[in-house]
C-alpha cells in the first residue's frame, strides 16, 4: 500500500501498455487522497472527536439554557482571569508545536526538540492550573455527585436538616480531625464520671471554638464565630421561618450578587473563614453546573494528558525531517485540544 | 519548485486518478527520506506569530465582556453572541493556519463538513427533550428544583443584614 517512490516511474513506463498487456500487469499505487496514511487516520480520528466534543458542548448548552436557574461563574467560584490565563497557555503551546514542526521540516532536530519540550511544559502548566481550579471547587464542597458534594439547590427544609446534621457531626468530631486553631481550647479530657482512664475519641468542635479566648482569633474570625452561634440557634429554632434558611445559607456561603466583587469573586462566608466547618451550602443550579463542568473540563483534561504522553514519547526520538509526519499528526491533535478549549473557555467562564 | 518535481514523478498517475489540487502533490509520506517537501512554502514564523497575536487579541476581546468597560452588561445575549463570534474566529484561525487546512487539498471538506453537520444536528436533537425539559414540570419537581426566586431569596437574605455584628465593629 505504501507507495515506494522508485516504483512510480516504473509504473509510468508501462502505462500505455495497460490494455494490451498479457499478464504483464504491474500494480500501481494511486493515492485516493493526497495525504499520508497517518495524517488521514488522524483526521478521521479528529472528525470523530469533533462529534464527541460537539455532543458534550451541545448538551452543556442545551442543559444550560433549558435550566430554570444556572449559577453565575462567581457563584461557583470560577475565576475568569485564571481561565483566560489557561487559554493563553494553550494558545502558546499551539504556537510552539507548530514551530516544532517547522523546525523538524527544516531538519533542525535540536530546535524542534526544544519547541516540543516547551509544548510539553506549557501543557503541564495548563494541567497544573486546572488542578488548582479543581481543588478550589473541591474545597468549596463542589463535586459532581452526592457523597462529596455539599451543594444544595435551594434553602429549603432539606437544606436545614443537612445543616443540623453537619452541626451534630461537628459536635462529635473525631480527635484526629480537630483543626489546629482549636487545639488550645481542647481542655484535658474530663469525662462525666471524672475517671481519666478513657479519654473521649471525639470532641465538640463547636464548643471548643466558642471557648477560644477573644485574642486567639482575628476580627474576621471573631465575627464569624458570633455568626456561627446565631446560625446554630436559627437552625435549631422550632419556629423557623423559610427566610431563616436563606439567611443561614447566605451566612455559610454567600452568593455574590455582582461580579464587581473583586477578591476572588466571592464574599467570605463561614465556610471560608473556618474551612473545617464544611457546612452544606446553597448554590441554585449548582449540581447540574458541577456535572457539566467536571465532565467537559475533565474530558478536555484527559485529552491534554494524552497529548502530553504523545509529546513525551516524541521527545525520545531525534526530531529531524523524518519525524515531521509524526510531529504534524501530534500537532493536529494538540491543535484540536486547543480548539475545544477555545469554545470551553467562554462557555464555562464567561457565559 | 518541489511541487513541479513531484508532479513530474506522479504525473500520469495523478491525471488518471484526478488529483484535484496540484498544491497537495508535494505531500510528504512519512517514510519519504528524500523528502523535498512542498511544505516549506506554508506558514513561516512571521505568519504564525501574526496568528498568535490575533489569537491573543481575540482572547482579550472576549475577556472584555467580563470587564466593566463592556457596555452591554445588562443584556447578556449581546455578550454571548459576541463571545461565540470571537470563538469561531479563533477556531477558524487555528484550523486554517496551525492545522494547515488552508493549504490542504479538497479532502478537507470531505472530513470536516459531514462531521460538523452531524455535530450541529446532534445538538439540535437534544433541544426538545433536554432543552425544553423545564417548560412543563410536575408539581413535585417544581417544589424541589432551584428557581430564580431562590437566588432572589438569597440576595434578600444577604441584603437584610440579619445579624447585628458586635465583633465586626473592632
Amino acid at each position: 500500500m505504501n507507495a515506494p517512490a522508485h516504483s512510480l516511474p516504473h509504473g509510468h513506463d508501462h502505462h500505455d501498455a495497460h490494455d494490451g498487456g498479457h499478464g504483464h500487469i504491474t500494480l500501481q499505487y494511486q493515492p485516493g487522497l493526497p495525504l499520508s496514511r497517518g495524517k488521514l487516520i488522524m483526521w478521521l480520528f479528529l472528525s470523530t472527536e469533533i462529534m464527541f466534543f460537539a455532543a458534550l458542548l451541545g448538551s452543556y448548552v442545551v442543559l444550560r439554557f433549558g435550566a430554570a436557574v444556572w449559577p453565575k461563574p462567581h457563584h461557583v467560584h470560577l475565576s475568569e482571569p485564571i481561565g483566560a490565563f489557561n487559554t493563553f497557555v494553550l494558545i502558546c503551546s499551539s504556537v510552539t508545536i507548530v514551530l516544532a514542526l517547522e523546525a523538524a521540516k527544516a531538519n533542525k532536530a535540536s530546535l524542534a526538540k526544544s519547541w516540543m519540550l516547551a509544548t510539553l511544559l506549557l501543557g503541564t502548566l495548563f494541567l497544573g492550573v486546572k488542578g488548582y481550579e479543581y481543588s478550589a471547587k473541591f474545597s468549596h464542597g463542589i463535586y459532581p455527585s452526592a457523597p462529596h458534594s455539599r451543594m444544595y439547590e435551594k434553602p429549603d427544609l432539606y437544606y436545614g436538616s443537612a445543616v443540623r446534621a453537619r452541626i451534630e457531626a461537628l459536635r462529635k468530631m473525631p480527635k484526629g480531625q480537630v483543626p489546629t486553631l482549636l487545639a488550645s481550647a481542647l481542655v484535658p479530657a474530663k469525662t462525666e464520671d471524672g475517671k481519666e482512664s478513657a479519654p473521649p475519641t471525639t470532641v465538640d468542635a463547636i464548643q471548643a471554638l466558642i471557648a477560644l479566648p477573644e485574642n486567639a482569633l482575628s476580627d474576621e474570625q471573631r465575627s464569624a464565630r458570633s455568626h456561627l452561634q446565631q446560625v446554630i440557634k436559627m437552625a435549631d429554632d422550632p419556629n423557623q421561618q423559610p427566610f431563616d434558611l436563606a439567611v443561614i445559607a447566605d451566612q455559610v456561603m454567600p452568593l455574590p450578587s455582582e461580579h464587581a466583587d473583586s477578591h476572588g469573586g466571592h464574599a467570605h462566608g463561614l465556610n471560608d473563614v473556618f474551612p473545617w466547618l464544611r457546612l452544606p451550602a446553597v448554590i441554585p443550579g449548582g449540581n447540574m453546573w458541577a456535572s457539566t463542568y467536571f465532565l467537559l473540563t475533565g474530558f478536555h483534561a484527559i485529552h491534554v494528558i494524552v497529548g502530553l504522553i504523545v509529546f513525551t514519547i516524541l521527545l525520545l526520538y531525534r526530531l529531524d525531517r523524518k519525524r515531521a509526519g509524526m510531529i504534524e499528526n501530534a500537532g493536529l491533535y494538540w491543535h484540536f485540544v486547543d480548539l475545544v478549549w477555545i469554545f470551553l473557555f467562554p462557555l464555562m467562564y464567561l457565559f | 519548485m518541489s511541487d513541479r518535481h513531484d508532479d513530474a514523478v506522479h504525473g500520469p498517475l495523478t491525471r488518471a486518478g484526478h488529483q484535484p489540487d496540484a498544491d497537495a502533490g508535494g505531500h510528504g509520506e512519512e517514510g519519504h527520506a528524500d523528502a523535498d517537501h512542498g511544505h516549506e512554502s506554508h506558514g513561516g514564523l512571521g505568519l504564525y506569530l501574526a496568528v498568535f497575536a490575533a489569537l491573543c487579541l481575540l482572547t482579550t476581546m472576549s475577556f472584555l465582556t467580563y470587564s466593566s468597560v463592556w457596555p452591554w452588561r445588562d443584556q447578556p445575549h449581546v455578550g454571548w453572541a459576541f463571545m461565540m463570534a470571537v470563538s469561531c474566529t479563533k477556531a477558524m484561525l487555528v484550523v486554517l493556519f496551525f492545522m494547515h487546512v488552508r493549504w490542504e487539498a479538497n479532502w478537507k471538506y470531505v472530513l470536516t463538513i459531514p462531521a460538523a453537520m452531524m455535530a450541529i444536528f446532534l445538538a439540535l436533537m437534544l433541544v426538545p427533550d433536554v432543552g425544553m425539559r423545564n417548560r412543563m414540570v410536575s408539581q413535585e419537581r417544581a417544589l424541589h428544583m432551584a428557581r430564580p426566586s431562590d437566588i432572589r431569596l438569597m440576595e434578600q437574605a444577604a441584603g437584610a443584614g440579619a445579624f447585628a455584628d458586635p465583633a465586626a465593629a473592632h
